[in-house]
């Protein structure tokens, strides 16, 4: 009997090591950030527009189609890296992208566009950080699809390359 | 070779001392000794999501900086400490708390290490009695 309970501390320790085992079989990106967002309704926020003269409302804003939101900087190297695969989003696919323009310059960011084009159909203004803040933001450039009922459904974290322009457009025909 | 012993000495106790280094900038301090307290106790158990196992407290990235004010503005507008650590996890989730909350999904994490610790002196204490025997 006594030396049976000596197994329970073994047979203990073999559990735990499967389970180990089992979460590093399973598919997982140990280096992907979580975020809280996902399923959830699109953060409330209001802001100056960059290239309108009203102000931008989120709560107008979502809700009626497919949109993407991309937090963005003139100053932020990966934003420039990533800046065509924003325009195909919005020339080839026609799907409506709302860039936050994250703690810049306005002049900047005006030239900037001139001279690499303008996917966005709206640009509000994140000077101080909050906005990014509300939307759990790590650093940017970072990227949202929300679908028609204004509810956050992927956010990519960093620049976007070939692989997650394919990897969005799969999901943006998924949530159509 | 006194000198030099001096010498490690010194160099010890300055680590020790300057390993607790702060990066709360001056402007953002609060002009109430209470309420910067309670940021500062606050920033010491934030993540700084951006950093390598850091508080918000320790870091100077810009998101942890952003984050402190932020801290700091909530606090001036009445927020308890439950609802500021609430608006933190439901954008960054609990993984910006530098100590887990317990609950059901943090279950093991927090009663593993006890649970260690008992079958651990179960054994020695088995083992004792079949020693004690022989």
């Amino acid at each position: 009997m006594k030396k049976q309970i000596f197994i329970v501390p073994f047979l203990f320790f073999i559990l735990i090591l499967l389970a180990f085992f089992y979460l590093l079989m399973t598919e997982r990106n140990p280096s992907e950030l979580p975020s809280n967002l996902l399923n959830k309704n699109v953060p409330k926020f209001e802001a100056n527009s960059l290239i309108k003269n009203e102000k931008f409302i989120s709560s107008e804003e979502f809700g009626n189609e497919i949109v993407l939101v991309n937090f963005f900087a003139t100053w932020c190297k990966p934003c420039l890296e990533e800046h065509s695969y924003i325009k195909r989003f919005s020339s080839e696919k026609k799907i409506r992208i709302i860039g936050i323009n994250y703690k810049d310059n306005k002049k900047a960011t005006i030239n900037w566009l001139n001279k690499l084009g303008n996917p966005y159909s709206d640009i509000p203004i994140d000077k101080d950080g909050r906005i990014a803040i509300e939307w759990g933001v790590y650093g940017i450039p970072e990227t949202f699809l929300i679908n028609s009922k204004g509810v956050i459904k992927y956010k990519h974290i960093g620049p976007v390359t070939e692989k997650i322009y394919k990897k969005i457009n799969i999901l943006v025909e998924k949530i159509e | 070779m006194i000198i030099k012993k001096i010498f490690i000495i010194f160099i010890f106790i300055s680590q020790l001392l300057l390993s607790n280094s702060y990066s709360v900038e001056p402007d953002e301090i609060l002009q109430n000794p209470k309420q910067e307290l309670r940021a500062r106790n606050i920033s010491k158990n934030i993540r700084c999501m951006v950093c390598q196992n850091q508080s918000i407290d320790e870091s100077d990235a810009p998101l942890a900086k952003d984050l402190r004010i932020l801290i700091r503005n909530q606090i001036k507008d009445g927020k308890n400490d439950q609802e500021i650590y609430k608006f933190l996890t439901n954008r960054y989730g609990d993984f910006i708390l530098l100590k887990p909350t317990f609950k059901l999904n943090t279950l093991a994490l927090w009663l593993l290490p006890l649970l260690f610790v008992v079958v651990g002196i179960f054994i020695i204490f088995l083992h004792n009695k079949k020693s004690k025997k022989i």
